[in-house]
């Protein structure tokens, strides 16, 4: 059964990027602002709070951060939890916000997901992410993120023939999105030489494979039936949701070309809503690396295995193709503040179905579906949402 | 078997550390099991014991990490592979005896066999080499 009370009344994000000077609990206020008393939803509305960092622990030296982010931004005192799920923390704390509006135990609730990176080196932010592999037995060796990702790669261009040219493609894609977003941390084209500049983080992905480091911040409320209409006319209604776990390990999977939970949790919110790939406008997938784009479009279901970069080559995913894929920038151009990127692609998705995607407007635009993915593919949410009157 | 016997984490990471790699069992289905889990994936049991391998598989994925963590800056660039024990079990190491300049030459399902390396964080990590 689809579910049938949650809305999306109001959704923001801070600019992504390098925002020196501007502290985790400053970007966390802003964002939530944003999306409460500048879209007219009254902070005294808000009955809880589910709120998705990674780990401010290793990066700004700060736990505990739920309640510390929600007192700065003026709601102190409501149940205030911290969700973590590596780069899926955004959508695990969206999902726990859908639970609490379906229960009924709460009207309106607070989503929100915020990372600061930028304030150590590249090598203690990949130490960090690398944290969100299995420590034992696999980071322990010095696996990284791109690495477990350039696995993949190399795994996907062995079955599929895919190249280095058709992951560069998504960047190509990416930035000319970007490049029309004023919140995203590149807003300049690139051309697919530039891409190419094999400058390798993780063979076979280069520089311009890899998402940047990030900060950043968003924030959503989700609301009843029932309230919802005191809010805005266009509500957004979150209509079907799924949530899947693999290995930590990488080296535990049968298959490196697909990602399992990406599979199931895609299978399960089509289930729910009652909706099939087909039935999907647009889709915002979690394109940490331009390879994952790739896959994620193949384990959604889009794309038939092994074609998804084809699609990309023939523009099928493009802004003006029949199922654009990311299309304000996704987290290569962007961002990706890790703990804010599942929330920020709920933000996406709600601006373009409401039709307030200003120069990343898509033409069709009734439902659209998210992808957040966690770790090494470890936990990964998917969600579906509808326009109301659509 | 006694609970000293009992396979542990810990026990796994010493092994490799002391170059003398050793495998989980699963005692109700045989299974090899490397690296460690609670609960057997073929069968579900729990009840693990210590086996050796063969220490030969093949290549079943692998990279080069240039940009590294902060302990294995030093050691950079490396490959990372896994491989696929003749045992069946799949295993993350480090790869030996490979080009990182020539990565496009590394073929999948080539045959490698058990070794170790002594990295500069002071560790020991798993490693396969060539056969």
């Amino acid at each position: 059964m689809p579910l049938n009370n949650t809305n999306i009344v109001s959704g923001a994000q801070t600019k992504f990027g390098a925002l020196k000077g501007i502290s985790l609990r400053e970007m966390f206020a802003e964002a939530v602002d944003k999306a409460t008393a500048d879209a007219g939803i009254p902070k005294e509305d808000i009955q809880a709070a589910f709120i998705g960092t990674f780990i401010p622990e290793m990066l700004v030296h700060q736990g505990h951060t739920a309640p510390l982010l929600l007192d700065f931004a003026g709601l102190k005192g409501i149940p205030a939890t911290r969700h973590e799920a590596a780069c899926a923390s955004g959508a695990t704390a969206l999902r726990a916000g859908i639970m609490a509006i379906e229960s009924g135990l709460y009207d309106t609730v607070l989503v929100a997901g915020a990372e600061k990176m930028t304030s150590v080196s590249t090598n203690k932010v990949t130490e960090a992410l690398a944290a969100a592999a299995d420590d034992d037995f696999e980071s322990a060796v010095g696996l990284t993120f791109p690495g477990v990702f350039g696995m993949a790669a190399v795994a996907h261009m062995d079955k599929y023939g895919t190249t280095e040219e058709d992951m560069a493609r998504v960047a190509v894609k990416a930035h000319k999105n970007g490049a029309k977003n004023p919140l995203a941390q590149f807003q300049k084209e690139i051309t697919l030489e530039k891409a190419m500049t094999p400058r390798y983080i993780a063979w076979p992905l280069k520089l311009f494979d890899c998402s940047p480091i990030s900060d950043g911040a968003a924030a959503l409320v989700l609301t009843s039936n029932e309230k919802a209409k005191e809010y805005t006319d266009l509500p957004v209604k979150i209509v079907g949701t799924g949530q899947a776990s693999a290995s930590m390990n990488l080296c535990d999977r049968d298959q490196l070309a697909s990602f399992e939970a990406s599979v199931k949790a895609s299978r399960a919110a089509y289930e729910m809503a009652g909706l099939s790939p087909k039935d999907m406008d647009f889709a915002v997938v979690h394109d940490c690396f331009t390879i994952a784009e790739i896959i994620a479009s193949e384990d959604i279901g889009f794309f038939e295995p092994g074609t998804g970069a084809k699609a990309v080559e023939d523009g099928i995913t493009a802004m003006d193709g029949d199922k654009p894929i990311n299309p304000m920038g996704g987290l290569k151009a962007v961002g990706h503040p890790v703990g804010a990127t599942g929330v920020k692609q709920a933000v996406v998705i709600y601006r373009e179905l409401i039709g307030d995607a200003g120069a990343n407007q898509i033409p069709k635009h009734d439902v659209g579906l998210m992808h957040n993915f966690g770790g090494t593919g470890a936990t990964c949410v998917v969600n579906i949402m509808r326009r109301s009157d659509a | 078997m006694n609970d000293e016997s009992k396979p542990t984490v810990e026990a796994y990471k010493q092994y490799i550390e002391s170059e003398d790699f050793h495998a989980y069992k699963c005692v109700d289905c045989g299974a090899v099991i490397a690296p460690p889990s609670g609960t057997c994936y073929a069968c579900g049991s729990n009840k693990m014991e210590w086996t050796t391998v063969k220490g030969t598989g093949k290549l079943v994925a692998f990279t080069v990490i240039h940009i590294a963590p902060e302990a294995f800056k030093a050691e950079a660039p490396y490959y990372v592979g896994i491989i696929e024990l003749d045992e069946g079990t799949r295993i993350t190491g480090r790869l030996k005896g490979f080009d990182t300049n020539h990565p496009e030459e590394v073929s999948l399902g080539s045959r490698v066999v058990l070794d170790y390396e002594h990295g500069e964080s002071g560790n020991t990590y798993l490693a396969f080499r060539p056969e």
